[in-house]
């Protein structure tokens, strides 16, 4: 049964939680999963699961998503942002990305996101752990036991992976692509 | 002379488009609006990449205008005639044994970003 179709409306706080429990199976049904917290009831089995993340208001096709996916969800990924499950009862608890979340669960309200201070980059395609902010090119570089004087930083941002002066500092904030190349030009 | 498509390819990504010009019996890529790395001004301009010898160098990168960079450089070709356009290029000794396109472009790039 969808409720939309039913021509109701799942906000927190409206609604009826046992028309909700009355449908037949869970073919179609919408849920609200804040709504249902806050009134105290359990999650039913549903097809969709409405989930608030940050002020964002997003549907989960299953019960249990991974932590990654939830993310992408609000487009942002688990290099630079963590998940954090917020409960009715003021507790909190961190989802890490490829951990799975029952959205059925007692009290689960929603979800807020963080930005990481220890975010991932990705050099040569590997992923390595790096403190947010600005880095320089020889932090960078030395994540792969290499330096300035025998290598190339090249930043892949909004285009081809370009060299990017040593001299200059790099603002890290999670994700960014990195190629290295060895040193090879010199003026003639 | 041809070139793996490949390595045509990874030259795409970094220009709107890649065309073949040959001069003087010397062969050419045509790099239509080739993106330059940060700090450069302009930020994109045509090029012409030579990767076989030509004038002393083992290869040369050549723009459609005199970049301003990050570094000094020793612009030693200003206002060339190649393809009945004029072209700039600056003094860069590139020497990487059997690179792809993209790697030897990167490399001609790299001037913009070396101080030395």
């Amino acid at each position: 049964m969808s409720l939309e179709n039913a021509g109701q409306h799942l906000e927190p706080g409206q609604g009826s939680a046992e028309a909700l429990f009355g449908a037949p199976g869970s073919e179609g049904l919408e849920i609200d999963i804040a709504g249902m917290a806050e009134r105290g009831h359990e999650v039913p089995h549903a097809e969709i699961f409405h989930v608030p993340i940050d002020c964002e208001r997003v549907k989960a096709e299953t019960q249990h998503p991974t932590g990654e996916l939830l993310l992408s969800k609000v487009h942002k990924r688990p290099c630079a942002f963590e998940l954090i499950a917020e409960f009715v009862h003021c507790e909190n608890r961190v989802i890490e990305s490829g951990e799975t979340v029952d959205l059925r669960q007692h009290g689960l309200k929603g979800f807020i996101t963080a930005h990481k201070e220890i975010v991932t980059i990705f050099i040569k395609g590997d992923p390595y752990p790096i403190e947010r902010g600005e880095r320089t090119v020889a932090e960078i570089l030395d994540k792969v036991g290499q330096t300035p004087d025998g290598y190339v930083l090249l930043e892949e941002k909004d285009g081809p992976p370009l060299p990017v002066p040593p001299s200059m500092r790099v603002k890290i904030g999670g994700c960014e692509v990195f190629y290295t190349q060895p040193q090879s030009g010199g003026s003639s | 002379m041809s070139y793996p498509q490949e390595q045509i390819d990874e030259l795409k990504r970094y220009c709107t488009k890649v065309s073949a010009l040959s001069e003087g019996g010397i062969a050419f890529l045509y790099l239509e609006e080739l993106r330059l790395p940060a700090g450069c001004k302009p930020e994109i301009c045509d090029a012409l990449l030579c990767p076989s010898a030509k004038d002393s160098y083992p290869s040369r990168l050549y723009f459609s205008a005199q970049i301003t960079g990050p570094y000094t450089r020793n612009w030693n070709v200003t206002g060339a005639r190649i393809g009945e356009k004029n072209w700039w290029a600056f003094s860069w000794k590139v020497e990487l044994s059997a690179p792809t396109l993209a790697q030897l472009l990167v490399a001609h790039l790299n001037g913009f970003a070396k101080e030395k």
